[in-house]
C-alpha cells in the first residue's frame, strides 16, 4: 500500500517530466528525421519518418553549399574566443577573488555590468567600433566581440569558485616562494577545473549558437559562421526545408559531443563548493 | 636556527576599531619552542602572520636573527608554516605536496626526491607518497604538513594552531610527535595554540595573549603557579582557579583575608605589598587542587577548614570535582577530590584549604599582589 502511494506521489512529477521530454526533445527528433528526408518528401507529409535514409544531403551540404567553410569558421572562430575568454576570464576572476585593491568594486561592477546590456543595444556601436578599426567583416573581429560579450558571464562563475577555496593554499604558496601569477597558474587553475570546464561548456555553446553578432559583423560568404550558413537555403521567395534541417544538425553536432563529454564534469563545476 | 624577535608590534585592519594586536614584545631564543596562547580574537594568529610575513605591519618590527624583515617578502624570510587548515594542495599526491616549495627554490631534481623520501620515511608516510589529500586521514594530513615544513629546513617553524581539526586521542600522539621531531630537528618554533594542555606540554616558555596584549611570558610551571594576573588564573588550569571577594583585615602585625565566615593566613605575602589593601576588598585565588576533602599529610598541619555545601558532583573517573558553596553568602567553588570520596550532593562538607596555595589580586587593575617565592 506504502509503495503504491509513493508511486502515486511521483506520478505528477513524471507526468511533467514525460511532457517536458516531449516538448524539447520532440522538435530535435522531428529536424532529426526531416535532416534524412528531401523537401519534397517533407511537403508531401511533414511528420512521417524517412522511408529512404538520404545520408547524401550531409556530403552535399558540407561540399556544394559551402558547409564545410561555415564549419571551420565556426571551430575556428568559437574555439579561440572560449580559449581567450576563459583565460582572461579566469586571470580577472583570480584577482577578484583573492585581493584587496583601490577600485575592485568598481572594476567588479564595470565586468559584471557586461552581462546587463542586451545585445541589440550593443550592436551598433560594435559595428561603428570594428568599422574604425578595420576589424569589421573579419574573424579576428568576432572574436574580439565574444571575448568581450562573453567575459562577464565567465568572471562571474569563476570568482564564485574561486572565492570559496580556502585563502591558506595561498598563503602556503607564498610561504613557499611562489609569485601571484605562478600561484595562479600552479594552484587557481588546476583546482578551478571543474568550474572551468563549466564555463568552457556554457560558452562553447553559447558562441557555436551565436546569430546576432555574426550576421551583423560578417558579410563574405567565405566568413560565414554556421548559424549564417542555414540562410545559404532561404531563398527570396522559398526555404529549402530539407537542406535547412540537414544545416542545423551539422550545427548542433559537435555541441551535442560537447555536452555528452563534459555534462558530468559541467555540473559537478556548478555545485561544487555549495557544500563543504 | 635562528633567533626572532618582536619590538612594540602592532597590528591595526582595515574598518577601524581597536587594534587586534597593541605593542607586543617577545624575543624566542635559537631552538626554544614558544608558545603563544590565549583565547580565540586575542591576536595571536595575526603576531603569527605578521612574523610569516602573510600581513603588513602597522607598527614595530620583526627581526630574525636580529635582522629586521618588515618588508622582506614571506618567501625570503626562510620560515615554514604549518596551517591549521592544513593546506594541502588537494591536486598534487603527497610527493608533490613536499616537494613543491623545494621545486621553486631550483633545488636539483635528486635531492628534492632524496630530501622528500627522507621526510617522508621519519614521519611514516612513505606507503602515502603516491595519494592524493583527499584520500588520506586527518592525522596523515597533519603529517604531510609537517613534513612540507621540515622538508624545508628553515631557520624559523610557525605553527598555527595544527592540531584543532584533530580528535582527542590523534592530538595526544601528534603533540608527542611534534615535541619528538622539534627537539630533534632544534628548529626555532613558535606555536599558537588556545589548548592550554598544549601550551603546558610543549612549549618551553608560554607567551599568553589577551585583547591583543601580552599579558605573561615565561615557563609553564611558571606561569602556572604564578600567574601576573586573574585573566592568567582562570585561563591556565582546568577546572579553572576559584576566584572570590575576600576582604584584607589586619590582626596585630600580620594580615588575614576573610571570605566564607573564615579568616585565613596569608603566608609568602609580606606586609609592604598588602598594606594598601589593608580594610579593604581584594580577590583571592585557590586552584582546586589546593581544596582538600583529605589533606596530604605533608600539606595537612597548615591547612584551615572552610565550611561548605556540596551543591554538585562530578566523577571524571580518576578524580572527582566537588561544586560547593561557601559560608552564608553561598559563594561558589570547585574542588577537585579524589576519586574515592563519599560525598554527595546535599551533603556538609569541611574542606581543608592550603594558606600557602592561595593566590591574591587587586580588584580594580585584577593584577597579581606580589607575593614572596
Amino acid at each position: 500500500m506504502r509503495l503504491w502511494l509513493n508511486h502515486l506521489r511521483r506520478t505528477p512529477l513524471l507526468l511533467f517530466l514525460v511532457v517536458y521530454t516531449i516538448v524539447s526533445g520532440g522538435p530535435f527528433l522531428w529536424v532529426m528525421s526531416m535532416s534524412l528526408r528531401t523537401t519534397p518528401e517533407i511537403f508531401d507529409d511533414p511528420y512521417a519518418l524517412p522511408v529512404r535514409l538520404h545520408w547524401e544531403k550531409f556530403a552535399n551540404a558540407w561540399t556544394n553549399s559551402n558547409y564545410g567553410t561555415y564549419f571551420w569558421n565556426s571551430l575556428i572562430v568559437v574555439v579561440t574566443a572560449v580559449a581567450l575568454v576563459t583565460l582572461i576570464g579566469a586571470m580577472a576572476a583570480h584577482c577578484l577573488a583573492r585581493y584587496r585593491f583601490r577600485g575592485s568594486r568598481m572594476v567588479r561592477f564595470v565586468i559584471l555590468s557586461g552581462m546587463i546590456l542586451p545585445p541589440q543595444l550593443l550592436i551598433l556601436s560594435l559595428f561603428q567600433i570594428l568599422l574604425d578599426y578595420g576589424l569589421y567583416n573579419s574573424l579576428a573581429g568576432l572574436i574580439i566581440v565574444y571575448v568581450a560579450t562573453q567575459l562577464a558571464m565567465t568572471v562571474y562563475i569563476l570568482e564564485g569558485f574561486f572565492a570559496q577555496l580556502p585563502q591558506d593554499l595561498f598563503d602556503a604558496a607564498r610561504m613557499d616562494g611562489y609569485a601571484d601569477f605562478e600561484i595562479f597558474w600552479r594552484i587557481t587553475l588546476p583546482i578551478g577545473l571543474p568550474a572551468i570546464f563549466t564555463t568552457v561548456t556554457l560558452n562553447f555553446i553559447l558562441l557555436w549558437n551565436e546569430y546576432l553578432y555574426a550576421v551583423v559583423l560578417l558579410t563574405d560568404d567565405e566568413k560565414r559562421t554556421l548559424p549564417l550558413g542555414i540562410m545559404h537555403f532561404m531563398g527570396g521567395h522559398q526555404l529549402d526545408v530539407g537542406m535547412i534541417a540537414t544545416g542545423l544538425m551539422i550545427a548542433i553536432a559537435p555541441v551535442i559531443l560537447l555536452y555528452a563529454l563534459f555534462s558530468e564534469t559541467m555540473i559537478k563545476g556548478m555545485t561544487a563548493g555549495a557544500v563543504r | 636556527m635562528a633567533t626572532v624577535t618582536i619590538d612594540g608590534l602592532s597590528k591595526r585592519y582595515a574598518g577601524g576599531g581597536e587594534p587586534a594586536v597593541k605593542a607586543v614584545s617577545l624575543a624566542v631564543a635559537d631552538g626554544e619552542f614558544m608558545v603563544l596562547l590565549g583565547p580565540s580574537g586575542c591576536g595571536k594568529s595575526s603576531v603569527l602572520r605578521m612574523i610569516a610575513g602573510l600581513e603588513p605591519i602597522t607598527a614595530g618590527t620583526v627581526a630574525i636573527d636580529g635582522r629586521p624583515v618588515n618588508h622582506v617578502p614571506a618567501k625570503d624570510r626562510d620560515i615554514a608554516m604549518v596551517f591549521q587548515s592544513y593546506a594541502l594542495y588537494p591536486h598534487m599526491t603527497v610527493h608533490a605536496n613536499l616537494a613543491f616549495g623545494l621545486r621553486r627554490r631550483s633545488v636539483p631534481g635528486d635531492e628534492i626526491d632524496r630530501r622528500v623520501r627522507g621526510v617522508a620515511e621519519k614521519l611514516g608516510l612513505t606507503p602515502f607518497l603516491a595519494r592524493k589529500p583527499h584520500a588520506l586521514s586527518g592525522g596523515q594530513r597533519q603529517r604531510v604538513a609537517l613534513g612540507r615544513a621540515i622538508v624545508r629546513d628553515p631557520k624559523v617553524f610557525l605553527f598555527d594552531e595544527p592540531l584543532s581539526n584533530l580528535d582527542a586521542a590523534l592530538r595526544v600522539s601528534t603533540r608527542n610527535e611534534l615535541i619528538k621531531q622539534q627537539h630533534e630537528l632544534g628548529t626555532t618554533t613558535i606555536y599558537v595554540t588556545h589548548d592550554q594542555v598544549e601550551a603546558m606540554t610543549m612549549g618551553d616558555r608560554i607567551c599568553i595573549m589577551n585583547k591583543g596584549e601580552v599579558v605573561q611570558i615565561g615557563k609553564p610551571l611558571e606561569v602556572y603557579r604564578s600567574p601576573a594576573d586573574a585573566f592568567v588564573a582562570r585561563f591556565l588550569g582546568n577546572p579553572p582557579m576559584n576566584l572570590l571577594p575576600a576582604r584584607l583585615e589586619q590582626i596585630g602585625d600580620r594580615a588575614v583575608a576573610r571570605f566564607a565566615d573564615v579568616a585565613v593566613e596569608l603566608p609568602g605575602y609580606p606586609m609592604p605589598a598588602l598594606t594598601p589593601y589593608l580594610g579593604g576588598a581584594v580577590t583571592l585565588g585557590i586552584r582546586p587542587e589546593d581544596l582538600y576533602e583529605t589533606p596530604p599529610p605533608a600539606v595537612a598541619p597548615r591547612t584551615q577548614q572552610i565550611a561548605t555545601r556540596v551543591l554538585a558532583v562530578e566523577p571524571l573517573g580518576a578524580e572527582t570535582l566537588l561544586m560547593l558553596a561557601t559560608g552564608s553568602s553561598d559563594q561558589e567553588i570547585i574542588a577537585r577530590v579524589g576519586r574515592d570520596t563519599g560525598l554527595r550532593m546535599g551533603d556538609a562538607a569541611s574542606i581543608a584549604l592550603d594558606p600557602n596555595a592561595l593566590h591574591l589580586f587587586d580588584p580594580t587593575t585584577t593584577k597579581a599582589i606580589a607575593r614572596t617565592t
